[in-house]
């Protein structure tokens, strides 16, 4: 089901045609789900295409998110969720079903990152956050971690490095090559 | 007389779209600025302009032989022309993502300023032509390692495509976070000018429920000022129209045998 870290499928425990993102998470989090909640915008199997959006929870908790038909895994497939109603199936796991998918970083969500970017709902942001793994809330943003890297050149370096490369690599696949600057 | 801008960062959740039209309204002051969603594949410009309902889109206008003029996909609002794009899976399938090229085209020969409103991704030809088509880039951050190192990776791209850096902005910053000293030393690594440092703010939340842009909806919050200094910082350059709207309409065109 999702890119470089498959998750069993899990036992359906919740079906709803109608969901509100918002009121899913709160469910979740009510319900400690450990599993994942399968999102499908209305109307989607009606034109017969798969747009599902997979959001996966452990102990009610958002970890990971994925859009299959963009392929965007983190908070850009987060974006896929906003606005509308949708058909949303919810499915719990044990956790260790789960261990492989939630080691994939690029897939990784902050825990609140869903409530905040797809609810009004600050309550519901913060009991998210009081529900949250301490070392899931150190999201990279403390003033050492930033501090240490820019002050590492070698690493920001090896940043820039990978992306041209990468940028150069694409630009061929899409028949960009004559775009580049030096193409 | 126009320069494009594409108003990106490598993920996420770092407020563009809000940016993006903070920048275009503070900017409309003193220019003719047109605002484009040109995230196809996870548009949502129309939720913050309150033109959900709109009739004809950016989609509508990459897709090949449909009649539809571009000034159709062209809304007024708040001061800006306004291009939303839809966000019907069946509209992102349809569309052509190079015809982009000749609708930049035809906008930019009307107006000052072009907002690209670019996808918060890299991975197809599509996310990265915004970066392609654009004078240069607006870079969006946070204060925080993955997005400093994806706002660096966005610059790359942008400059392997001769695109450079107008500045960098840095958004949603938390009360407790010493903007000043990381947007120093970001400095060093990022091209262009630091334009400005931007509070979180409820604010914008409530703009967004309302379908209006965060100026319009709230423009004494410490916010909006913010987005007014980043938008005063960023020296706009004046362009031939006619020769941009060529380069755009000769970009990305493959070479005929």
């Amino acid at each position: 089901m999702v890119a470089n870290g498959h998750i069993p499928e899990g036992q359906l425990c919740r079906s709803r045609t109608d969901a509100d993102v918002g009121e899913t998470l709160a469910e979740a989090l009510d319900r400690d789900l450990t599993g994942y909640v399968v999102f499908e915008p209305q109307g989607s199997i009606l034109r017969g295409g798969d747009e599902r959006a997979v959001l996966t929870f452990e102990a009610g908790v958002p970890v990971l998110a994925y859009y299959a038909p963009s392929d965007a895994g983190g908070t850009d497939a987060i974006a896929a969720l906003s606005g509308g109603l949708f058909h949303a199936e919810s499915y719990e796991l044990p956790a260790e079903a789960l261990a492989d998918a939630h080691r994939v970083e690029a897939l990784r969500v902050p825990p609140t990152a869903p409530a905040d970017r797809l609810t009004d709902d600050d309550a519901l942001i913060e009991r998210t956050r009081a529900a949250a793994p301490d070392d899931r809330l150190e999201d990279g943003s403390d003033a050492s971690a930033v501090a240490e890297f820019l002050a590492d050149p070698d690493r920001i370096d090896a940043i820039r490095q990978e992306a041209r490369a990468e940028a150069e690599e694409r630009a061929a696949e899409w028949g960009l090559t004559d775009q580049l600057d030096d193409g | 007389m126009v320069e494009a801008f594409a108003v990106a960062s490598g993920k996420g959740g770092t407020g563009k779209t809000t940016s993006t039209l903070a920048l275009g309204m503070a900017l409309a002051d003193e220019h003719d600025v047109t605002v484009i969603d040109a995230d196809t594949g996870m548009a949502n410009l129309l939720f913050h302009t309150g033109l959900d309902d709109a009739d004809v889109t950016l989609h509508d206008l990459l897709v090949a032989d449909r009649a539809v003029d571009v000034a159709d996909a062209v809304y007024e609002r708040f001061g800006m022309s306004v291009v939303p794009c839809g966000t019907s899976l069946d509209g992102f399938s349809a569309a052509d993502p190079e015809r982009l090229r000749d609708v930049v085209a035809d906008l930019a020969a009307d107006t000052d300023v072009l907002l690209l409103d670019s996808p918060a991704a890299l991975g197809s030809k599509s996310a990265v032509l915004p970066v392609v088509l654009a004078d240069r880039v607006v870079v969006v951050l946070q204060p925080t390692v993955p997005s400093l190192s994806d706002g660096l990776k966005v610059q790359e791209y942008a400059r392997s495509y001769g695109t450079d850096t107008a500045g960098v902005l840095f958004n949603r910053v938390q009360p407790d976070e010493d903007v000043d000293a990381v947007a120093d030393r970001a400095a060093r690594y990022f091209g262009g000018v630091t334009l400005g440092t931007v509070p979180e703010s409820d604010a914008v939340r409530a703009a967004r429920r309302a379908g209006e842009p965060l100026l319009a909806h709230a423009p004494a919050d410490p916010a909006s000022d913010a987005f007014h200094e980043a938008a005063a910082a960023l020296d706009v350059r004046p362009g031939d129209a006619a020769g941009v709207a060529d380069r755009f309409r000769s970009a990305v065109v493959p070479d005929r045998p």
